[in-house]
């Protein structure tokens, strides 16, 4: 035997040895996973990672290594309807992405994992365990200066099978306006305070606009960027309870979280659900139904309908 | 008159050793250096490496790349004078291919190293996804008349937008002009957009070749075509005047003379990859266009809203709110690695413009703009990064330009109004 065959069983052997401590910690118990955890667990064969991303071409210059991309707009939402994607789409797309019964599910992305916590509610509406999120998404792990690849890793196809979506973890504008109505629960707008109070109808840039600014009455609003730290991660969980209770969300009564379209309020779901356990629902829609459906209570103290003051 | 694009392929103004002997060793001539260009070349290029330095340093690595990537480009548009006018009007006034064979190089180049990118980034060309980025644009009645008006602002201002941005940095009289009418052209483009893609560009179709014959077959037929046009343009070639044989320094062939053609094509080829792969694709009118779209609004002329114009993939994008854009760095490092080129090459000679280059700047400008804008690029990023892509879109638009040059030129000429061919 040559050296450097010697050489490289040794390193092959270290690499399963690797392989096996991370297979030992592949549950890290929490819903977040570091960057130090994630770059040791590379090789893990139970670790899938998935990069969800709203700029193109971020994913195929450079993921983290072994990660498969999302197209949210393919692939996480129905072409015909105004939904997430249908059973059979999202079951295809699980077995393109090679999820198993037993895989811990990373999920990242850019925009502070705005997307990437969106695709976390939508596993979870499909029953898919062990879904976490990478704290502080793309932003962090390039921060770090871990590594890139921009080959995409063949896979064989998951045997995950998807369950029937879960209605508990989302509100329809029916049930939101039952909560406004009967104060059954608790309402977070987390958008930022001038879109709560109606003094722009969305934040520069969007074409999707609503004919109504303002909020659902009765909403308490924490805008998102309250629950991360400069790097992009997720506050500590006393910090984040703190942050939440100041506001009367303690728990105690179910909670519905509403944005813009329903991406930026998931990741204030993500937290109070994974983090804190709450019982929470998404809007999925959010303003850019409520705020153009007919026959709505709208709060706007700023006095802007039609866009006049 | 002569105008300084004129000057393409002609030999350069290098003094050469009286004491030439035919087997002397170029790299032992002595090459006569113009010091305090040279310097100040040297220190252009080195301010530039010190920008995209400084710029990744701030976590910015796009717009470092980009300065690199811009810098490259504009050297090697300098160097070659890798203009697609003047490669066109050599073989039509005078059957020298020399100049298309470069572009025909570039071309093949760039689909190669396209088609090893969009294989590791979408190992199946047949899903249905395009390919992030890249410039494969709606191919229609609207993309070829955005194509003959381009092609006959080339003939009329005498280049290209990418042309016209080297040129800025050799001092060109009618640079400045073409590319100010550049600006109004695309402010006319966006203006009348919203009815012409209402009308005719919302349902043309979207070809991406790799799509339909697979990245082989795509690769395989581009590149049959690229040979077949470069036996085309040797059939109808003349032979060159022979060049001149006498040795002359190594230092002079890189520094000074025009680089062959087909180096400068090769070299972009392989840019044109490297900067798709690490940034975005070719491209010199997306910082343009923006500027040109916020001059627009703010003086009322283009609507708020321009349909389907940010979905589009083009080099006709939004701007981003960031001060300076991976584009507008691209763009600025070119015309500066440009000026540094053409000074240690001596080509700096900047001239004050008469009526007939200003007419001309502007009128050519007026049309290149809006080529650009309702073409969704210019010969850089819809014919050359198009092409190089696979998108039919690329190939119509460069028949369309080259048209509308070959119709322009000759019927300006018989008006008087263009200069007749230097013979």
């Amino acid at each position: 035997m040559s050296f450097k065959s010697i050489a490289a069983s040794l390193g092959l052997a270290a690499l399963g040895a690797l392989a096996l401590a991370g297979i030992a910690t592949a549950d890290t118990g929490g819903p977040l996973v570091t960057g130090e955890w994630l770059e040791k667990n590379l090789a893990n064969p139970k670790v899938r990672i998935v990069e969800v991303s709203v700029e193109p071409g971020l994913y195929e210059r450079g993921h983290i290594p072994g990660a498969q991309n999302i197209v949210w707009t393919t692939d996480l939402v129905d072409r015909l309807e105004r939904d997430i994607a249908k059973p059979e789409n999202f079951q295809a797309l699980v077995k393109r992405l090679g999820i198993n019964d037993d895989s811990t599910v990373v999920l990242y992305g850019d925009n502070n994992n705005w997307f990437a916590a969106w695709g976390a509610w939508v596993f979870d509406v499909y029953g898919v365990k062990n879904v976490k999120l990478l704290d502080g998404g793309r932003k962090k792990w390039e921060a770090e200066k871990r590594p890139l690849d921009s080959k995409v890793a063949a896979l064989q196809p998951g045997n995950l099978t998807i369950s029937a979506p879960n209605t508990r973890l989302r509100a329809r504008l029916a049930d939101v306006l039952e909560a406004s109505r009967n104060n059954s629960a608790v309402i977070v707008d987390i958008r930022s305070p001038d879109e709560f109070s109606g003094k722009v109808f969305a934040p520069p840039g969007s074409q999707e606009l609503s004919v109504r600014a303002g909020h659902v009455p009765g909403a308490v609003n924490v805008p998102w960027s309250k629950a991360v730290a400069e790097d992009g991660s997720f506050k500590s969980r006393d910090e984040l309870k703190k942050l939440y209770a100041d506001a009367g969300i303690d728990g105690s009564k179910p909670i519905i979280t509403y944005c813009r379209i329903g991406e930026r309020s998931s990741h204030t779901w993500f937290l109070l659900t994974k983090i804190l356990g709450y019982d929470v629902k998404n809007y999925d829609g959010s303003w850019t139904e409520y705020g153009n459906a007919v026959g709505v209570p709208v709060v706007n103290t700023a006095g802007t309908v039609w866009g006049v003051k | 008159m002569t105008h300084p694009a004129s000057g393409a392929g002609a030999p350069p103004a290098v003094p050469l050793p009286a004491s030439g002997t035919p087997d002397a060793d170029p790299a032992s001539l002595t090459f006569d250096w113009k010091r305090g260009e040279v310097a100040l070349a040297a220190a252009i290029l080195f301010a530039l490496g010190g920008a995209a330095y400084a710029l990744h340093g701030h976590g910015l690595p796009a717009q470092a790349l980009s300065v690199l990537f811009g810098a490259a480009f504009g050297l090697i548009l300098q160097r070659a004078r890798f203009c697609f006018f003047c490669m066109f009007r050599d073989w039509f006034d005078a059957r020298d291919p020399r100049g298309l064979y470069g572009l025909l190089t570039a071309l093949a180049t760039g689909i190669a190293g396209y088609t090893l990118v969009f294989g590791a980034w979408l190992p199946d060309a047949a899903t249905g996804r395009l390919p992030p980025d890249a410039f494969i644009g709606p191919v229609g009645p609207v993309l070829i008349a955005a194509g003959l008006a381009f092609g006959a602002g080339m003939a009329i201002s005498g280049s290209c937008v990418s042309a016209h941005l080297y040129r800025l940095g050799e001092g060109s009289p009618t640079a400045p002009f073409a590319l100010a009418g550049t600006l109004i052209g695309f402010v006319l483009g966006f203006s009348a957009w919203n009815p012409l893609y209402l009308a005719a560009v919302a349902d043309a179709p979207v070809v991406w070749l790799p799509q339909r014959l697979g990245y082989a077959g795509a690769l395989l037929a581009a590149l049959a075509l690229l040979a077949a046009l470069a036996a085309g343009l040797a059939r109808t070639a003349r032979s060159p005047a022979p060049a001149p044989a006498a040795p002359r320094p190594a230092l002079a062939a890189v520094l000074t003379e025009r680089w062959p053609a087909w180096i400068g094509g090769a070299a972009i080829g392989v840019l044109g990859t490297a900067a798709y792969f690490r940034v975005a694709p070719l491209g010199v009118t997306a910082e343009i266009g923006a500027r040109a779209r916020q001059l627009g609004q703010a003086l009322d002329r283009i609507p708020a809203r321009l349909e389907g114009l940010d979905t589009l993939r083009g080099c006709v994008s939004v701007a981003r709110d960031a001060l300076v854009s991976n584009n507008g760095a691209f763009v600025l490092a070119l015309v500066a690695a440009a000026f540094a080129a053409a000074l240690a090459a001596g080509q700096f000679r900047p001239q004050w413009p008469d009526g007939s280059q200003i007419a001309r700047g502007l009128a050519g400008g007026v049309l290149l703009g809006w080529g650009a804008m309702t073409g969704l690029g210019c010969t850089v990023g819809t014919l050359l990064s198009g092409i190089m892509a696979g998108a039919l879109s690329g190939w119509v638009f460069a028949a369309a330009i080259f048209a509308g040059a070959a119709i322009t030129l000759p019927i300006g000429r018989a008006l008087r109004l263009l200069p007749a061919p230097a013979h």
